[in-house]
Order: structure tokens, then sequence, then C-alpha cells
């Protein structure tokens, strides 16, 4: 990645020299053609005055812009024409034209093109610093990485290149320090900012056997560290590779300006000799000249081929920097036609840990919790987990005949009384009762319900609630302000459903969901209006696949990658919309700088062909053409997301 | 879950080639269109920004092709990732 930055540099570099070292010979020039021509007074005479400005001028144009005349040449024979070969063709012969006016009458024009050589130049060095900054909080992420690591190794402390890490390996880190790649914390206690790669401005704690992320600053504890990732596999990498992708890739408006900038220069190459042809046949030969030259000078294919990319860039910037990862550029053009904003619960709306809040006992409440804990130690899913740790138990019962059923509960036998512990559902199919409980009230306070039996008798019921991220309410608030349907889905009961989206302030719920029909569920929405799906990338691939746009909620050190057009990298619901307004102002940014490109060529090219243009005044609206492009793309950054 | 387990398996004959030269629009035109000639490449993405060409191709396709291709379109191929 150091080798991009290079380039760059390089890039930048070299066209500072050109610029500086071709304005000292073309200054003069300048003053030597205005000077007569505003004072009247001639300084040399005519034939003196045309030798000095060849010789001034053949280093602007042979030696300072020997790359551009090298590759613009080039395209001549190999059919890969650039803007090069339409400065070259431009160049050469205003240049020549001061060589063969001592033979034909004709104008020189040999000043002239030293000036569209530098003119040229200047250009281009004023965009690609333009460029560069552009792609600043790309810079900055690719450089964030760690450069050393302090290591124990046998019981001392040495410090390594980062390189030289290896998995396993156990790094110290101190107080304000950088943590130089992905592991776990093994020893140590402190909170850790991640800023820099989440966007989450609060610092998040960080205790023994918590993940960290590599290039995340260490507050005000020694963390020691076990390296779980390196190189390649960091989050840091994936992140620049994500954005790296993210700035090529292609935004479908982009497509007509992609067909014509391929075409651009041969059409251009043509249709300025037919300019230079059509003003001969009415006999002016300079004016023919002058007006080819200004085709060629004037018609950028840039403004257009840049217009997309470079808005991109500064855009997967910004959201880079607010942990907003936009993988496929559609997603941004689809932005705007959106109606629907569907939410999954657990884990998006809900922090996707889930606690006991309350039991209701109709037997010893010890009894309950031995029964319930033993059957659900067997079962992987989150509530689940959260019954086994509220029994906090040491040892559990035998379970014979374990089983699961999606969506419902689970089911096995403990001395031989057969337990089932699930949802309404899973009792009424098993024909059991449900009078002696008061399931509403539990469903009313949001919570979702596990019905215990045992031998087909109920014998008490837990309610579990997953607490709603801070941001959750303020987010959806936002959303349903600007006019988007905001929608939970969820496999919990309606009641349950309900009382949880009226929390944070949703009205549609679609409820009883089994994990796999959500992807349907978007289907069938889709039919009515375009859609957004937010779910955390592991169980809801296939929704966020199927959505016309897929926001994947990061959770904590992973990158949910598998699904998804846009990735949040901190689980904020606020990230949606941040997502929402980047994408929108990015989208305008992309049209205005299309339009701009567009109208330029539409009314430049035809007054150039009419002759109305001079050729240096066409160079300098050419190189404003692809500057205002760029800049306009830079203003991205003003937009408040 | 890991970004690297299945996204880039998928694309597993993904190369990023960094390429020297590429000052304009066109020119990241010129890039693709000698890229997609090369018989094995399948898709061809170049980033006038990244200064990147994102290219989809079969594994038995020779680096030595694409450099051969990039340099035939007028610019240099630095690296292959």
């Amino acid at each position: 990645m150091k080798e991009e930055l290079n380039l760059e540099e390089l890039e930048i570099n070299s066209w500072k020299k050109k610029l500086i070292l071709s304005w000292i010979f073309t200054i003069p020039i300048v003053f030597l053609m205005y000077f007569s021509k505003l004072t009247g007074i001639m300084l040399f005479e005519d034939n003196t005055m045309i030798i000095l400005s060849l010789v001034l001028a053949f280093p602007v144009i042979f030696i300072f812009g020997f790359q551009t005349i090298k590759s613009g040449f080039r395209g001549f024979y190999t059919f890969y024409f650039s803007m090069d070969s339409l400065i070259a063709l431009g160049t050469v012969i205003a240049y020549l034209t001061g060589i063969l006016q001592f033979v034909f009458i004709i104008q020189d024009y040999s000043g002239i093109a030293a000036m569209i050589m530098s003119i040229f130049i200047t250009g281009k060095y004023i965009e690609s610093v333009a460029r560069g900054k552009a792609g600043r909080e790309i810079k900055k992420l690719i450089e964030l990485g760690a450069k050393n690591a302090r290591v124990l190794s046998s019981n001392k402390e040495i410090e390594i290149p980062i390189s030289e890490v290896k998995i396993g390996d156990i790094l110290i880190i101190k107080p304000g320090e950088k943590i130089p790649t992905d592991g776990v914390v093994v020893k140590g206690e402190s909170s850790v900012n991640e800023s820099m790669i989440t966007g989450e401005s609060l610092p998040v704690d960080k205790k023994k056997g918590s993940n960290v992320i590599g290039a995340t600053i260490n507050q005000y504890g020694i963390l020691y560290v076990k390296a779980t990732k390196i190189g390649e596999d960091t989050f840091l990498a994936h992140v620049i590779n994500l954005v790296e992708e993210a700035q090529s890739s292609k935004v479908p408006i982009q497509k007509l300006a992609d067909k014509i900038t391929s075409v651009f220069v041969p059409v251009i190459l043509i249709l300025s000799v037919l300019t230079f042809f059509g003003w001969f046949l009415f006999g002016d030969i300079t004016k023919g000249i002058g007006a080819a030259i200004s085709v060629l000078v004037i018609a950028c294919p840039c403004a257009l081929g840049l217009a997309t990319p470079i808005a991109l860039t500064v855009s997967s910037g910004i959201g880079a920097k607010n942990g907003i990862l936009v993988r496929r550029g559609e997603a941004i053009q689809t932005m705007k036609e959106i109606k629907f904003i569907v939410f999954d619960k657990t884990g998006t709306i809900t922090k996707g840990e889930p606690e006991v809040r309350e039991i209701y006992s109709l037997i010893d409440e010890k009894k309950l919790m031995l029964i319930t804990a033993s059957l659900e130690n067997l079962s992987e899913h989150p509530i689940a987990k959260s019954i086994v740790k509220k029994a906090n138990l040491k040892k559990y019962l035998e379970v014979k005949n374990f089983k699961i059923n999606s969506g419902k509960g689970i089911e096995g036998s403990i001395n031989g009384k057969k337990i089932l512990i699930g949802n309404e559902k899973l009792m009424k199919e098993n024909e059991i009762s449900l009078k002696q409980i008061k399931i509403d009230d539990f469903e009313k306070k949001g919570y979702t319900t596990l019905i215990v039996s045992e031998n087909k008798k109920v014998i008490g019921i837990m309610g579990v609630a997953d607490a709603i991220k801070e941001d959750s309410v303020r987010a959806i608030k936002i959303l349903n302000k600007k006019g988007y349907k905001t929608i939970m889905i969820t496999g919990d009961n309606e009641r349950t459903a309900r009382a949880i989206a009226a929390q944070v302030g949703i009205t549609n719920v679609i409820a009883n969901v089994l994990p796999e029909d959500k992807s349907k569920k978007v289907k069938e929405l889709q039919k009515k209006g375009k859609v957004i799906f937010v779910g955390d990338g592991i169980n809801d691939a296939p929704a966020l696949k199927n959505a016309n746009v897929g926001i994947a909620i990061g959770t904590g050190t992973d990158i949910a990658i598998e699904a998804g057009d846009i990735i949040l990298t901190n689980g904020s619901l606020m990230g949606v919309v941040k997502a929402v307004n980047l994408s929108k102002a990015t989208f305008s940014k992309i049209k205005q700088n299309l339009f701009w490109a567009f109208a330029y060529n539409v009314v430049a090219i035809p007054l150039a062909v009419l002759g109305v243009l001079h050729p240096v005044v066409a160079e300098i609206a050419m190189a404003s053409s692809s500057i205002t492009v760029v800049t306009n793309a830079n203003l991205l950054r003003r937009k408040k997301i | 879950m890991q970004y690297g387990d299945g996204y880039w398996k998928v694309n597993s004959k993904m190369k990023k080639l960094l390429i020297e030269g590429m000052h304009c629009a066109s020119c990241a035109s010129n890039v693709e269109r000698s890229l997609k000639k090369v018989e094995g490449v399948k898709s061809v993405s170049v980033s006038l920004m990244t200064k990147k060409a994102i290219i989809d191709v079969d594994t038995n396709v020779k680096d030595e092709d694409l450099k051969k291709a990039v340099s035939r379109a007028g610019y240099k191929l630095i690296k292959i990732e």
C-alpha cells in the first residue's frame, strides 16, 4: 500500500517540476506576444519574434512536455488514444505553424503551443493535488497501522517491527500506545479509543477475554494482548480493502459517461480534421488551424470520466471515518428510491444480549431453574445462554432425547419426565393448557416468554428481554421523520414484538417470522416499494442480499461481510441514518459533476468548431473543467451527515 | 465470521494490478480495453483514483500476459496483489 502513496507523490512532484520549468520559458513568450499588441511598440522585427518564440517554445513542448508528446503520439500507432494524443497533436501542429509560416502564408501559433502545454501541465498539477486531497482519509487509514510492537519473549520485553509479529505472540501495550494488531486481551484492564476505525467516539472498555482491534489506542491501563490476526487478515486491512473496493465500484449513472469516454478521443480527432477542412473550404487556413487546435485542446474526457470516481473517493473517505463502508456503488443510486426500512430486532435494534428479567414459577423456583437450565445448557441460542447464565449452576441434570424445534423451543426428558420449553405455539401443538399463567402480562412488557412444562403441565414461565441500544430510538425517530416507513421484523410473537417496537417508535411489525423466512418477507414488501434491510450479516445474509440495499451491522471486532451493500463497523443504528445521508449527498454530487462535465463539452466543442474560442482560452477552459469536477467532489466534506 | 473466509474465496481469481502512468479518464478506459483482450480475463474494473485495476481472471492466466497488456496500452504494471 505504501507504493500507491509514493506513486501519487511522484506524480504530483513530477507535474510540479514540469510546471515551474515550462512557465520559466512560457512567460517570456507571453510577454513578447502581448507587449507589442498592447503597447504598439515593436521590440523586435517580425521574423526575430517568431524565431525567439520557436526557440523558447521548443523546450516547453519537446522537453518538459516530452512524456505527454510521447504517450500521445504512441496512441496513433497502437490505437490506444488518450487525452495526451489530443494535446500532443494540438501543440505540435501549433508549433509547426511557426516553421511553416516561413514558406506559406499562415499565422504563427508556436507561442500559443507553449502556452497550451504550460496550461495543460498546470491543470494536471492542480488536478493531481486535488485528487490527492480527495483520498486524504484513505491515506490516513493506510498510515494508521502500527510500525512496531512490544513483544513478551522469555519474560523479556523486546521491540520488533510489526511485520515480525506472529500469531500467538503476547504483546504489551502501555497507556497511550497503539495496539499493534488484532488480538485478545490476556491480562490487564483498560479502555481503548477505537474511533479511528469504527467511528465510535466513546472509548470501549477492555478486560481479560475482550477482543481488541489493531491500530486503536490504549487509554490508561497496561494491556497484555495475544495476537490473533496479522497482516492482511486484520480488521484494518479489511477496512482498507473495502474502502478501495468502494472507490472503484461502478454507479449505474456513470455508464453513459464511461461509454462516451472510451470513444471520445478518436471522435474529437476526426472532428478536428473536419473543422480544419471546413474552414479550408471557406478559404481561411489560419482560422482553420486555430479552430482545429481549439477543438483538440478543449475537448476533455477527464471531467466526464472523473465525475463519479472522484465523488466516490471523497465519499468513501468520509464514510470510513464514520464507520460506514459502502461496498457497492449501486446502493448510492438506489438510496433515493427507498420506501421501507426493515430492521431485524435482535442484535440490530437491541443489543443482542438477552437476559432473564422475570420468572413466574408454579413450583419451587430453584427446581424450575435447575430443570430449565439443564435443558437450555444444551442449546447454543442466545436466549438459552441467558437462562444458563441466570441459573449460574455448576452441575446439571442428565437430559435424554434432547431435540431443538427451530423457531419454537426445545424438548428433552429428565428422570423420565418429558420437559418442553418454548413458546405458545409449541405448547398448543402439544395440547398443553396455559390457563394457570398470565403470558399477556409478560408479553406486554416486551419480554420474550418461555413456557416450561413437565409431563404436559406448565410449571413456570420466564420473561427474557434484550436491552435496546442507546441510539436506536433516536435513529428511528430521524428516519421516521424523513418519511421512511420503518418496520421491525422478528421471530417474537405479535404482542412482545409490538411492545418492543413501541419502545423504539416503530409502528409496523412483522412478527412470528422464522429466521429463514425473513428474505421472503422482504420480497413481499418489494412489491410495494424499494427496501433497505438492516441486519447483522450473519443470520440475515439472505435478507440482506434480497433487499434493494442491505445494511449489515458490525458486531465489535468482526466485519460482517458475507452480504450487505453497506457495512457499518460499529453497532449503532445512527450509522443507518448516516449511511442514508451520505449516499444521497454522494449521489447528488455525482449528478452535479456529470451535468457540468456534459454541459461543458456540449457547449465548448461547438464553439471551438466555429472558431469562436481562441486556443489558449480553450485550453484554460479545459483545464478548469476537470479541476471544477474534482473540487466540487471535495466539497462533499462540508456536508454534515 | 470473517471477511477473509467467504468473500475472497468466491472471487479467488481476483487480482489487483497497480498501474503507473494513468492520468486521465481515457487512460483508465485504455487499460480496461487492453486487459479485456487478454484471454481468461473475465472482468476488469480500472480506477483512476486508486491507480488500480481489479480483475477477475482464470488461474491459468500468466502475470506476464497481464503486464504485456498494460504496456500495450502505454502504461506500466508495477505490482500484482
